[in-house]
């Protein structure tokens, strides 16, 4: 009798789990996240106590920021758990007994998928318990704490549009350096020059469709720009992100405010800021959900039939 | 049903030819060695076998079965071992074989009365708990062969199986080939060691140039290449009357001496050595060995090459 889909694809699952868990890179990683969310959660007491200051709790701490993974985090958290995944085993030699046993390409890559899946969802797990506890006994009893695994979901998300490009780069380059080297560049391009077009050109739109930060608004109290918008004050309830990694806080920002209308203004590089256009938070949403799928799915089709067509030389 | 069918199979990257058009049959339950020349075409074919590289032309079968459609179940009574095998290394020995045995579909049960069974029989029992970032390229090579052997394979393919073994692993792997094929299996395997293919192989397939050669048993290979046999005869204090007596036989086309060697070119197929040494023995000779030239392996391989062009 032939083995089942299901024998493949579970087996294939198991062993690039087991790989990514074990990975020095990655473990390295996960410290670095915990060490960052240590940081925001005591660093604002440690400074308060320096200046002799009475420190705030914040009850929108656990979901108010991503603390340990930003958008950098979401890129390096792609970057290192699946930049092995298909470049390392055509350079180390360990695809030609992999491919050899009776499962398909397909399954060798949904295999692959689903375990750097799997991998982020149990990492940011970690991190968001790590996060929502420490809130908790920081900063006391915290907001919207049923939304946790919507946010969760969100940061997958994000990472996901990562893991696509990283694994496409992979199996087209099947070259572990270059596809570091690309990806860095691609995520250095994106945020610098694309910073550069929308803040210059005024068109900021544009970073809406791109892979990472996106374009930033805010939710307002009343009309027209602020002086500074990336101040969260009097003026502005809150700063909102259009881009794939602002999946997470879009969706809980959706949740907590579904009505809200979010403005976006010109830098003020040149002059006071100048309103540019405004957008309903479901629009912006909907917006970042669906770019950052269309990211992943475009990806992913490419890095499947590369893998597909892939020979095994040498 | 033979177990590998190739027919008129070609694979070129870019201008250059690794197999031109090459036509081979593996019978089942055989031990077929696949000799030729560093860039013959043996691994080439061998991964096309596996599916690890497409081919431009000609078709394959596995086990009555085409193995060109893509379809993986095609690869599940087959068991490969890679030329110098490369395995995950942060994975363990055991890890990695219960990850391939469920790949192959065999039961939780299976695989563990399986698994120790084979890491004891490449003599790797006592490291299976062990990272194989480990493993010495020798116990890699080891592991190889075990996870080639996962499932019972009816097909076992073996892309240089001695590669970095010591000479007693290599004695080690030749007696488990031998053992597999006893057992109703097929083993298909690529060597450069002549003398190991002449010591495991029931059949033979020598190649050069992407192109068969020939295909048959030892003695039916040499007998293709239709050459006159040398028959080696050594006499102790060899006269001229022996040699006279050597040169008068019907048989006997040319004879060289050298010291106490007697080269006797014969231009028939049969066995005349007793013949020979009857003559010598009559004409006041004692024989001290007699040896048929030209039909070791390595005589009847080399042969092959220069007249394919190399």
């Amino acid at each position: 009798m032939d083995p089942s889909w299901w024998d493949g694809f579970s087996a294939m699952v198991r062993y690039e789990m087991l790989w990514n868990l074990r990975k020095k890179k990655f473990l390295g990683m996960l410290v670095l996240a915990i060490a960052l969310v240590s940081l925001s959660l005591f660093l604002p007491f440690l400074l308060a106590g320096l200046t002799g200051q009475e420190p705030e709790p914040n009850p929108d701490y656990a979901l108010s920021s991503v603390a340990g993974v930003g958008g950098l985090g979401f890129f390096l958290f792609g970057l290192v758990t699946v930049i092995n995944s298909v470049s390392s085993e055509f350079e180390q030699g360990t695809i030609t007994p992999l491919l050899s046993k009776p499962i398909s390409r397909t399954t060798v890559f949904l295999g692959k998928l689903t375990g750097a899946f799997l991998t982020l969802v149990a990492t940011y797990t970690v991190l968001m318990a790590y996060q929502v506890v420490g809130g908790i006994l920081v900063h006391g009893p915290q907001n919207n704490l049923h939304l946790t695994p919507l946010f969760l979901l969100g940061m997958v998300v994000s990472t996901l549009v990562w893991v696509a490009i990283v694994l496409t780069l992979g199996s087209v380059s099947k070259n572990t350096t270059l596809t570091a080297l690309a990806t860095v560049g691609i995520f250095m391009g994106l945020g610098i020059v694309g910073g550069i077009f929308a803040m210059f050109t005024g068109e900021a739109w544009v970073l809406t469709y791109l892979p990472g930060g996106g374009a930033s608004g805010f939710i307002a109290q009343d009309d027209g720009c602020p002086l500074a918008p990336s101040m969260v004050g009097p003026h502005i309830l809150s700063v909102v992100s259009t881009g794939t990694d602002s999946v997470a806080s879009n969706l809980v920002q959706y949740v907590s405010n579904p009505a809200a209308e979010v403005t976006f203004c010109t830098s003020g590089f040149e002059g006071p800021p100048k309103l540019l256009y405004e957008q309903p938070m479901s629009l912006v949403l909907l917006q970042s959900v669906a770019i950052a799928f269309t990211y992943i799915l475009v990806f992913c089709l490419i890095a499947w039939f590369a893998l597909k067509r892939a020979e095994v030389k040498g | 049903m033979n177990a590998i069918e190739i027919r008129d199979l070609s694979k070129s990257y870019g201008s250059i030819t690794a197999l031109d058009k090459l036509s081979l049959s593996v019978e089942s339950n055989t031990v077929h060695g696949f000799l030729g020349p560093n860039g013959a075409g043996k691994t080439t074919t061998i991964k096309i076998l596996m599916g690890l590289l497409r081919p431009n032309g000609g078709s394959v079968a596995i086990l009555g079965r085409d193995a060109l459609k893509g379809d993986p179940t095609v690869r599940s009574k087959v068991g490969y071992m890679p030329e110098l095998p490369r395995f995950p290394s942060h994975l363990t020995g055991e890890e990695l074989l219960d990850i391939y045995g469920r790949m192959y579909g065999l039961s939780q049960q299976r695989r563990r009365e399986q698994i120790p069974e084979l890491l004891e029989k490449v003599g790797l029992e006592a490291r299976g708990k062990d990272k194989i970032g480990g493993y010495s390229k020798g116990m890699q090579q080891r592991f190889g062969i075990a996870q080639a052997l996962l499932g019972d394979p009816q097909l076992l393919i073996l892309d240089e199986p001695s590669l970095g073994l010591d000479p007693g692993g290599m004695v080690e792997v030749r007696e488990m080939i031998r053992t597999i094929a006893q057992n109703d299996a097929t083993v298909f395997m690529s060597s450069h060691l002549l003398h190991e293919a002449q010591q495991v192989c029931s059949r033979i397939t020598i190649i050069n140039h992407g192109r068969s050669l020939v295909t048959g048993t030892l003695e039916e290979i040499a007998s293709q290449l239709q050459e006159p046999p040398t028959i080696r005869v050594e006499v102790e204090s060899p006269t001229d009357k022996v040699t006279k007596a050597v040169r008068a036989l019907s048989f006997a086309k040319d004879v060289s001496v050298a010291d106490s060697r007697l080269d006797v070119t014969v231009d028939t197929q049969e066995d005349v050595r007793g013949e020979i040494s009857r003559a010598v023995a009559k004409a006041g000779g004692t024989v001290l060995s007699t040896e048929v030239l030209g039909r070791s392996l390595e005589d009847t391989y080399l042969k092959l090459l220069r007249r394919s062009g190399r």
